[in-house]
């Protein structure tokens, strides 16, 4: 994969990462999370306008890549307008509108729910990597963002240990909340 | 034609606002997934559904749009649901950038080689994979199955004998020799192949017990 490749790639990954970000920030009417998502929506303009004058000086140099440069730019221009749509969603949150129940029920309702959960001390997810435990395949629930203390780490990787106390946020169906919280809390023993 | 479009329409006007606003978050997510996996599978039949449900997300934006000034009686309600209004736009402006990734499958293959690169290494990955005879999944619903919480992929698509099914309903059965496309982590599609191949009975999620030995990720 080429730079501009691995560039396109970033602004994809993050741009789904923000649309999750900005719902959580919605359903909590969290504001620290909607930030997050503003300062996301900065470093995707940043990105972007790096691909592009990357874009414009490959074509300078090789004008036969036109067409396939083209085709970067625009899947560039797509991919940032859903990172703008993700961004527009947090700023209802941040203009202190976020806080009526339809907003909330409408994403409590949804097929992806976002739920919450607090490592107890018993839990057998507590001082475990992410990659270790894999609660995505076990559970299909993704790990938001944890917070931790005041602090929060968006998109935790999978080398990030879970503490006593930690919260988790995190995105997936329904049917694997139940599951998702018992670990949690301690009354799963097994994953 | 013109009858049952009227029906929809007012199917969609007897929604609550909060049912209608559900919709288009489930739909916006779902539209960028098969907008990505249709210029995977180089798939026009999938791009077309991804243009369908574009068109439904703006009638579903209009709908709120009517339901919402048909609410409004003070100023606080209407500060408070033009942020349900942009929420709905948001919604409906991502179902329009799904619209125009689909577009580029008009670019000859060969011009758009990185985009399948992209995608396989995406986070999100997206992946196909086939239900065998002697798999526990054959004969048993989506819904059933729970598959997204036991495997953390989430069916998108599928193709049985009746031709293919975007964003299957979750009551829809999975029969031996279907094709499945499904969004998620590269682990939990290893996982779902295991599954869906027979190598591996499955465990129903009331009767979920000692979990088996997965190997790691390589890396």
């Amino acid at each position: 994969m080429n730079r501009v490749e691995s560039m396109l790639l970033e602004l994809k990954d993050t741009s789904e990462f923000m649309i999750d970000l900005a719902y959580s920030s919605l359903l909590y009417n969290n504001s620290e999370i909607a930030e997050e998502v503003v300062f996301l929506e900065t470093k995707m303009d940043e990105l972007s306008s790096k691909i592009q004058e990357r874009i414009v000086s490959i074509g300078k140099e090789q004008p036969e890549e036109i067409a396939k440069l083209f085709v970067i730019l625009r899947l560039q221009m797509a991919v940032e307008d859903i990172a703008n749509a993700a961004a527009s969603i947090a700023d209802v949150v941040l203009r202190g509108l976020g806080d009526h129940p339809v907003i909330q029920m409408s994403i409590q309702e949804s097929e992806v729910t976002i739920k919450k959960a607090t490592i107890a001390g018993n839990s057998i997810l507590k001082d475990r990597t992410l990659g270790d435990i894999r609660l995505g395949s076990h559970c299909g629930m993704y790990l938001i963002a944890i917070k931790r203390g005041n602090q929060y780490i968006y998109g935790p990787d999978k080398n990030e240990v879970l503490r006593e106390g930690d919260v988790m946020i995190a995105r997936g169906p329904e049917e694997g909340a139940d599951f998702f919280r018992g670990l949690a809390d301690g009354s799963e023993r097994e994953i | 034609m013109n009858d049952t479009e009227e029906r929809m329409s007012l199917d969609r006007i007897n929604m609550t606002v909060q049912e209608l606003l559900t919709e288009m978050k489930d739909k916006s997510e779902v539209i960028v997934d098969l907008a990505y996996a249709s210029l995977m599978y180089n798939s026009m039949d999938m791009a077309e559904k991804v243009s369908g449900l574009e068109d439904e997300m703006e009638d579903l934006k209009y709908a709120v749009r009517t339901k919402v000034l048909l609410a409004a009686r003070t100023m606080e309600d209407a500060k408070q649901f033009s942020g349900i209004l942009q929420v709905a736009s948001a919604a409906d402006r991502i179902s329009h950038a799904a619209g125009e990734i689909v577009k580029l499958l008009d670019v000859p293959l060969e011009n758009r080689p990185f985009i399948t690169n992209i995608i396989n290494e995406s986070d999100e990955k997206i992946r196909m994979t086939r239900i065998m005879p002697n798999s526990d999944m054959a004969g048993n619903t989506i819904d059933h199955l729970a598959v997204e919480a036991s495997t953390g992929t989430k069916i998108i698509a599928l193709k049985n004998r009746q031709g293919w099914i975007y964003d299957p309903d979750e009551s829809i059965k999975l029969r031996a020799g279907d094709d499945i496309i499904v969004r998620g982590s590269e682990d939990g599609f290893d996982r779902l192949v295991k599954f869906a191949s027979g190598q591996m009975p499955w465990v129903f999620p009331e009767e979920y017990e000692e979990g088996e030995e997965y190997e790691e990720d390589e890396e």
